[in-house]
């Protein structure tokens, strides 16, 4: 079992060594498409390579362009108003309501009122006691059902993806669909509400938290518990899976553990893509953080159930190695290593990864979905018979696919090769840009339509908006970069000090609105038309007279 | 990086008023352009969506009558002077809403700025420099945009800006590159 270890040690020394000068390795690094250990290898090398900087700047832009972005910059910064290295955050973000904010308001908005003394406010027959957490996609609270007896979550849509038709029946559809899914390792879906305003659903309240946060908690986690793990995870995905339903965003905020290191429970199923249809329209980005996206995924191509077994991949690789496996600096960046290159060998971060478990975990890796596992409950199985062998090594061997997986691993430790071999070298960079960006594009497009659809139904009575109505996405407020990436609603995850802290704030907004503001009427977008509801059609009638 | 007559295949389609995908189309290049271009006229912050909307409510409503002049960046021109318009009228009604006073002084006033078709087209390349800065500004690192406006900006010396950030020179000169070619690619996405 060593040998191979050995290899490995050997390689890295090696790598160490400085490099050569390589124009099509700088290419690459303006494209983020290096390895990150290409990536140290060619920083290193750049201190010291005088033709190489050059070289980088050449290719990056010509020089007119360098000095012309020079000059307008600090021609910009000159003037008093605009441009300023030192802020973090572009001017217009300073007066918009910072998420928190918003999303708060959000929340008291669609309230209503309670008798109880204690609640917040009531949403439909549950008294929400408190804000567990907020994402991008919307807000989960705290609740209570008192014909139930129960404590339960409510995780509330947020209005800005309301307001799309196309990810609100998406939110609909999936959620209903994941209702159905009956499965000790999927959180379950007490109920839909999906007529209303804002559309939410329920669940149970359950003392667990997501295992990101865990991660980020303790760091990571040993093979036999990331084993354990991805077995559960794997039934829970094969479930859905029979159900026809595909998750699309497994990654370690989705993955509820309960309290004590127990049961493990998937969550957030194809909610993911109700945020995607509606935030894609206004940026162009996808939303959140993309680190455990499958290639397909993040060429904008059609994915069926394999896309998940990827993710899963992603996640385990992310337990044992305590960070997920793509990482660049840009989501472009991400989205290029996950396309194209291997992650570095887990067992290079975290040696106490068996060879095994690198190897099956390489196989749910594999770029092209027919390579990997045929199935969930395949996946699931083999990690089962992996499970039963780390705990009693002596009454079960391992599982024969495994022992065959870890032996075609071994050549193959050197893996700047394979990257290599991914990447023809013959294709023009233009050319590979281009269709990368034709791919974001065709995404983006079909953002656009979504909500054009959704304009049209509601402009529709008005014919001569219609076209203006094709593009009301309205800018939303531009997130912190920190806020966008968190895109999980941290589902029943244990945020109760960031509750106790903005229902305080929740109160005295409460009691600010209810009598004054009676609910709008439900024909109303509020949430697209909050301030200035006439602007956009008083100068369009003054002008069409 | 465009085949050369995307752009203008693209007006020529949005001048079909049927052709709703060229208008879909059309909004997710500009929208964000355009109401960076509405901010820097001076609208408030949370009035900025709305003036945006107007513009391109404007320009829907007028370009089918636009025609291609034959100068270059003539399309540019053209809908840069619609957004700065539209954004003059709301300072106006702003203005007036202060004030209690007739906008038209200050309408005057806005409208004297000299409107020559150079400083035109110089000020839409200036703002859409400074829009895609601003945008790729966004998707780096802190320390990466400190890197390359401490040397490409301000212009000082590599290894200063390395000890300051505590990185090595190699990744000044790879981060500062590489927020070089973003912006290159933003700005000749929608360039014609
Ligand atoms: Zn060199």
């Amino acid at each position: 079992m060593r040998p191979d270890r050995r290899d490995l040690i050997g390689a890295s020394l090696v790598e160490l060594q400085p490099i050569q000068c390589d124009r099509d390795l700088l290419l690459r690094s303006l494209e983020e498409t290096l390895s990150e250990r290409q990536e140290e290898q060619l920083t290193e090398h750049l201190s010291e390579c005088y033709a190489c900087q050059r070289e980088l700047e050449r290719l990056a832009a010509d020089q007119a362009e360098w000095s012309k972005v020079s000059e307008t910059l600090r021609r910009a910064a000159q003037s008093s108003d605009s441009f300023d290295a030192s802020r973090r955050t572009p001017p217009h973000d300073e007066t918009e309501p910072r998420l928190g904010e918003h999303e708060t308001d959000f929340a008291v908005d669609f309230l209503e009122p309670s008798r109880e003394a204690k609640a917040l406010g009531r949403f439909g027959d549950i008294e929400i006691l408190g804000v567990i957490g907020r994402g991008a996609m919307g807000i989960v609270l705290k609740g209570f059902q008192a014909e139930l007896n129960r404590p339960v979550a409510v995780k509330v849509l947020a209005p800005h993806l309301a307001s799309s038709g196309a990810a609100r029946q998406r939110f609909a559809r999936e959620a209903r669909a994941t209702a159905a899914i009956v499965h000790p390792h999927v959180m379950p879906i007490l109920s839909v509400h999906s007529s209303g305003r804002l559309p939410y659903l329920v669940m149970p309240y359950v003392g667990c938290e997501s295992l990101q946060h865990y991660l980020d908690r303790n760091g990571p986690l040993a093979p036999i518990e990331v084993v354990r793990i991805g077995v559960q995870a794997a039934r829970g995905l094969a479930a859905a899976h029979a159900q026809g339903l595909v998750h699309r965003d497994v990654k370690p905020a989705n993955i509820l553990m309960e309290k004590g290191g127990g049961r493990v429970m998937l969550t957030d199923f194809g909610l993911a893509r109700a945020a995607d249809d509606a935030s894609l329209t206004r940026t162009g980005v996808i939303a959140g953080t993309p680190q455990y996206m499958s290639p397909e995924q993040s060429r904008g191509e059609a994915i069926d159930a394999r896309s998940d077994l990827f993710s899963l991949g992603s996640v385990l690789y992310a337990l044992c190695a305590g960070r997920p496996p793509f990482r660049a600096e840009t989501c472009y960046g991400v989205l290029r290593r996950i396309t194209d290159t291997e992650p570095r060998p887990l067992r290079e971060v975290n040696p106490e990864v068996p060879l095994w478990l690198e190897a099956v975990i390489g196989r749910l890796h594999a770029k092209d979905p027919a390579a990997r596992f045929a199935t969930a409950s395949e996946t699931a199985d083999l990690f089962e018979q992996c499970l039963a062998h780390m705990q009693q090594p002596a009454l079960f061997s391992l599982p024969a696919c495994a022992a065959q997986l870890a032996k075609s691993r071994q050549p193959t430790v050197d893996n700047t090769s394979s990257e290599q071999r991914s990447h023809p070298s013959n294709m023009s960079v233009p050319l590979r840009k281009r269709r990368w960006f034709a791919a974001i594009a065709a995404l983006w497009l079909v953002g656009a339509l979504a909500a054009s659809l959704f304009a049209w139904s509601f402009f529709g009575s008005r014919t001569d908006s219609v076209r203006i109505g094709t593009m009301p996405n309205r800018s939303p407020p531009v997130l912190p970069k920190s806020e966008s990436s968190a895109t999980q609603w941290d589902g029943a995850a244990i945020q109760i000090d960031d509750a106790l802290r903005t229902s305080d704030v929740l109160h005295a907004k409460v009691e600010e609105l209810w009598p004054a503001a009676p609910l709008p009427a439900p024909g109303e977008t509020e949430a697209l038309v909050p301030s200035a509801p006439n602007l956009l059609f008083n100068s369009e009638q003054e002008s069409t007279k | 990086m465009q085949p050369p007559d995307t752009r203008h295949s693209l007006i020529a389609r949005l001048q079909n008023p049927a052709n709703e995908m060229a208008w879909a189309e059309f909004v997710a290049a500009y929208e964000p352009f355009l109401s960076h271009l509405v901010r820097r006229h001076g609208a408030a912050s949370q009035h900025v969506p709305d003036v945006t909307q107007q513009v391109l409510a404007a320009i829907a409503h007028s370009v089918e009558r636009w025609r291609d002049d034959g100068s270059p960046a003539s399309f540019r021109r053209w809908m840069t002077r619609v957004a700065r318009n539209v954004a003059i009228k709301y300072l106006a009604r702003e203005w007036r809403e202060v004030t209690g006073q007739g906008g038209s002084d200050f309408c005057n006033l806005l409208m004297n700025v000299p409107d020559a078709d150079a400083e035109q087209s110089q000020s839409y390349e200036f703002e859409l420099i400074l829009w895609a800065a601003e945008k790729v500004r966004a998707e780096f690192r802190e320390s990466s945009w400190k890197a390359f406006w401490g040397t490409v900006i301000e212009g000082r010396p590599v290894q200063a800006l390395a000890e300051e950030l505590n990185v090595t020179p190699g990744s000044i000169y790879m981060s500062r590159s590489r927020i070089m070619a973003r912006i290159r690619a933003e700005v000749r996405e929608l360039n014609d």
